[in-house]
């Protein structure tokens, strides 16, 4: 009989040691609910610009510049450009700001839209700029 | 102690033999006896067509009916639309089964059909006892945003009666045209009004009509070719285009790809555009010109004033002799 008592309350333990576990704050989250890591690494790895068709409107491959922040992108002649959707590639665990939540207004050339890096330990923030040019004709 | 131990494993030991005596009854075998058939005038029936029912369009309907050939024979099919369907409405007089090869082959049973209002019969005229026969529904104009029902009944020699109802369908308010031809500077205005393409000189008579310039242009260093473009959005798309005076409307133009329609394509994807994507769709901050369009691409546009909707599909394009083939859907709010 005492030997079964120890076995229940041996039992007993485990969901408890769990619960201790899970509240340990080894793996801290940010305001988004996203983890945060210990990488420092912070920057833009590709980028594609979609029409209202879901194609892209790109003419060819986008030029990122790390050093300087910057994105070119050239896009088909007649692209309109009220009416892009973004899409950036990140550096493993980094997100973007401000979010893309829909179709971006570029149409204002003077005005490039300038997105905010954050790497995955949220300490460093890198804002690149977009810049796009449109496809002219050559005669 | 060991008294409770003891009683306590009797008790374990019944419960044990409850699911073995259960699986021992289920194992109990029963004699199969094949049911009856039933001799009686029976019927079924299967709607064939599938997507929004469209005007000038079939609903196509399977109808069977069958009873013991010791009984009697059939007599008559009849099928009663609640509205009457255009010309082009008729029962099959042919019963059909599949053949070993996959293909229909037709049994004739009697005279073609006969409508009369909103009443379409076959009268047999060959001992038949079980046939199967396609009605096909041509949807009246009139027909548009309403409901149609179906009943289908049949008699045999034994004077028995049987029917079926299907349905209520609905029926679109969409407007259906296949295969119009735009050809640069030749036909290439675009009225989703009249869904036509009007020449330079029908345009010129009907220049409030025009939607849409459809252009072809090989320009170097750009990608131009098959484009949509507004009469009123002026800019440097429409220079050198003939547009006629007073034609200003300036159409509102989302591109779409891979939206290949049934209906419009024709082709093997199982999609289709109803009144409620018409319904549904978001023009705000369109432009007025969607460039570029391809093989098997489309745009949804929608006219100056509000009065239509429409998706434009490209079903084939030429560069050689600057044309296109469109099929267009419209829907009027």
């Amino acid at each position: 009989m005492i030997v079964l008592i120890r076995y229940k309350a041996i039992l007993w333990l485990f969901p408890l040691m769990g619960l201790w576990a899970a509240c340990k704050d080894d793996f801290p989250v940010d305001e988004d609910g996203l983890l945060i890591t210990e990488r420092a690494e912070c920057y833009v790895s590709n980028f594609e610009l979609l029409g209202t068709d879901r194609q892209t409107v790109r003419t060819k491959n986008p030029v990122i510049d790390t050093v300087a922040q910057t994105v070119n992108v050239e896009v088909f002649y007649g692209t309109d450009l009220r009416n892009l959707y973004p899409q950036f590639s990140l550096v493993t665990d980094a997100k973007l700001d401000p979010k893309i939540t829909g179709m971006v207004d570029f149409s204002d050339l003077s005005k490039p839209k300038v997105y905010t890096v954050v790497s995955g330990n949220r300490k460093v923030r890198k804002p690149y700029t977009v810049y796009i040019t449109v496809q002219q004709p050559t005669n | 102690m060991k008294k409770k131990f003891i009683s306590a494993g009797i008790r374990a030991g019944w419960l044990l033999l409850f699911p073995v005596c259960l699986g021992f009854l289920s194992c109990e075998e029963k004699e199969y006896a094949i049911p009856a058939a039933k001799t009686q005038l029976q019927n079924d029936v299967i709607k064939r067509s599938i997507g929004p029912n469209i005007a000038g369009l079939d609903i196509e309907f399977a109808y069977a009916m069958a009873l013991a050939s010791s009984r009697g024979k059939l007599v008559s099919a009849k099928v009663e639309a609640s509205l009457a369907g255009s010309e082009g409405t008729y029962l099959e007089h042919r019963s059909f089964y599949t053949d070993g090869g996959g293909q229909d082959v037709g049994v004739e049973i009697g005279a073609p059909s006969a409508t009369s209002g909103n009443a379409t019969t076959v009268t047999f005229s060959k001992d038949t006892s079980a046939a199967t026969l396609r009605y096909f529904y041509r949807i009246p104009e009139s027909a548009k945003g309403q409901s149609v029902s179906f009943k289908f009944s049949a008699t045999s020699s034994t004077g028995e009666t049987v029917s079926y109802d299907m349905g209520p369908y609905q029926i679109a308010k969409m407007d259906l045209r296949l295969d119009i031809t735009v050809k640069d500077s030749v036909a290439a205005y675009i009225s989703l009004e009249d869904m036509k393409v009007y020449t330079v000189e029908e345009a010129r008579a009907n220049p409030g009509k025009i939607d849409l310039v459809y252009l072809y242009r090989n320009v170097p260093g750009i990608t131009f070719n098959h484009s949509l473009i507004s009469p009123g959005a002026g800019s440097p798309y429409l220079a050198g285009v003939g547009v006629p005076a007073g034609a200003g409307r300036i159409s509102k133009i989302r591109k779409e790809w891979a939206l290949r329609d049934r209906h419009l394509a024709r082709a093997q994807f199982g999609v289709y555009i109803d009144d409620l994507d018409f319904e549904k769709l978001d023009f705000s901050g369109m432009p007025g010109e969607a460039l570029n369009m391809r093989a098997e691409s489309g745009a949804w546009v929608e006219t100056a004033d509000g009065a239509y909707r429409a998706y434009i599909y490209f079903n084939s394009v030429n560069n050689n002799g600057k044309q296109a083939v469109v099929s267009i859907k419209r829907y009027k709010p």
